[in-house]
């Protein structure tokens, strides 16, 4: 299980946020999402055996946004 | 395979929401016409009546957008794409057992939207009631009903310029639900049943939008749980019908899109912003509110009348006379001498609009005047020079006593 967090710059308001936590009802191996539209940014829990971090990222712009890793 | 190979049919509960809501509108607008025509507008207090219109029409054109961003591009869509799904799955259901299947029937999706959007001006109410009951427990004074406006109109300010992206700092005007309350929402959304759009649609009271928020904050203003749930039922009343349209077409919105609805919502909240923090600066009698400033700037010769020669009959003597009027006080500048304590002659006359809330913030007088009749107040000597602001409780209506 690994921990990563990605900058959102387009998000524009709070139910962006909303969106984006969506997608861990969307794929499988995705323990949880907390994105914040204050922050403008995502960070998401997810099992790497089960799902990969492109997938995560196409499910992102599938919802209409870019994301950017932020390096810790 | 999409449902939108199928032919779309005008749904009967299409029909009858929109009628609704037309009839609504010419309803409202026929009451707000004539305000002083009816026993409603009475019943209703001093001005709260069209503060119900504005709410209704904020609701249509605002509301609905704002609303749209926060609840609809969630909720709305997700709903109506999780009855597409079922309907889908029912269609793969008869197929794979041999049944016939029937044409899509649009009012399969339209009918758990209206549900939907019952429940949420249902809780909507309840909350308005709620709210305005509690205003009514804090017994708000002029003053407090002032600051609460221009909370209200920086709130609003602070969201209208978030909007536009001027400084992240403005992000922080926009209040983000907690997480389990979100989750448990997009969570509940997957459930199929008829009671799953209406508990949807109450549970959105939870993620109120910008424009939301501050209809919520005027209903704790209006200090009654009826006006409250008045003023909450005709502003989700107006929410209705771009969250229909939105539902009801199941398409969500592109970012592009959306992109330009909030740039039309800004422009409108940061004048309904603007508009609001005027009139709590009216409310407070301070001389920055914008037509204290330009009554200083450009004076009003028609619009004065001095206690001396004054053309009206005197109901004492060297008393100063204003009309109470539904348009507002005339005339809006009254002419005193300083040094001298005068009578302040306030005349209604079948005044039903919010001019009857009257208020003197400098010498904290609040009164309800009657529809019609003369009510008197005492005002101290004051020296020359000064300047005693009056308004509406609403600060919509405003004028000056100037001493000379």
């Amino acid at each position: 299980m690994i921990k990563k967090t990605y900058s959102i710059p387009d998000m524009h308001c709070s139910n962006c946020s909303m969106k984006l936590e969506s997608i861990e009802d969307d794929l499988p191996g995705i323990k949880e999402i907390n994105a914040s539209y204050h922050k403008q940014q995502m960070t998401v829990e997810f099992d790497e055996s089960q799902v990969s971090e492109a997938q995560i990222l196409a499910a992102v712009t599938k919802k209409g946004y870019t994301a950017e890793e932020q390096k810790m | 395979m999409s449902s939108k190979q199928q032919k779309t049919t005008i749904d009967p509960v299409v029909i009858i929401t929109f009628g609704v809501v037309f009839l609504g509108v010419a309803f409202a607008m026929l009451l707000f016409q004539s305000p002083g025509g009816g026993g409603v507008a009475a019943a209703a207090g001093a001005g709260l009546w069209s503060q119900i219109v504005v709410a209704f029409v904020t609701g249509i054109t605002t509301g609905g957008l704002s609303c749209l961003a926060v609840q609809g591009g969630l909720l709305a869509s997700s709903l109506a794409h999780q009855i597409e799904q079922d309907y889908l799955e029912h269609a793969a259901h008869k197929r794979r057992h041999g049944q016939k299947l029937q044409p899509v029937v649009r009012t399969s999706s339209a009918f758990p939207i209206f549900l939907f959007l019952i429940a949420k001006i249902v809780a909507y109410t309840l909350l308005g009631a709620l709210l305005g009951w509690l205003g009514s427990y804090l017994s708000l004074s002029p003053m407090t009903r002032a600051m609460l406006m221009i909370a209200i109109g920086i709130f609003m300010l602070g969201n209208a310029l978030r909007m536009f992206n001027v400084h992240p700092i403005f992000r922080y005007f926009s209040i983000e639900p907690p997480k389990f309350i979100t989750r448990y929402i997009r969570r509940t959304a997957k459930g199929t049943d008829t009671f799953t759009p209406l508990f949807l649609g109450a549970l959105t009271v939870f993620i109120p939008c910008g424009v939301t928020q501050a209809m919520m904050a005027a209903a704790l203003g209006t200090g009654s749980a009826v006006m409250g749930a008045a003023l909450m039922l005709a502003f989700t009343l107006g929410t209705s019908p771009v969250f229909f349209i939105v539902a009801y077409l199941t398409t969500e919105l592109g970012a592009r899109l959306e992109k330009f609805f909030m740039r039309f919502v800004a422009v409108v909240v940061l004048i309904l912003g603007l508009v609001t923090v005027n009139s709590g600066l009216n409310l407070v009698g301070s001389p920055l509110a914008f037509a204290n400033l330009t009554r200083g700037l450009f004076p009003s010769e028609s619009g004065s009348a001095s206690v001396t020669g004054s053309p009206q009959p005197a109901v004492s003597e060297g008393g100063l006379f204003l009309q109470v009027k539904n348009g507002g006080y005339f005339p809006q500048t009254l002419k005193a001498p300083a040094n001298t304590a005068v009578t302040l002659n306030l005349v209604t006359n079948q005044t039903y609009s919010c001019a009857r809330d009257f208020v003197i913030p400098a010498l904290n007088f609040y009164e309800l005047l009657p529809d019609t009749g003369t009510v008197q107040v005492n005002i101290p000597a004051q020296k020359a020079g000064s300047r005693l602001f009056f308004t509406c409780s609403m600060g919509m209506y405003t004028g000056v006593i100037l001493f000379e």
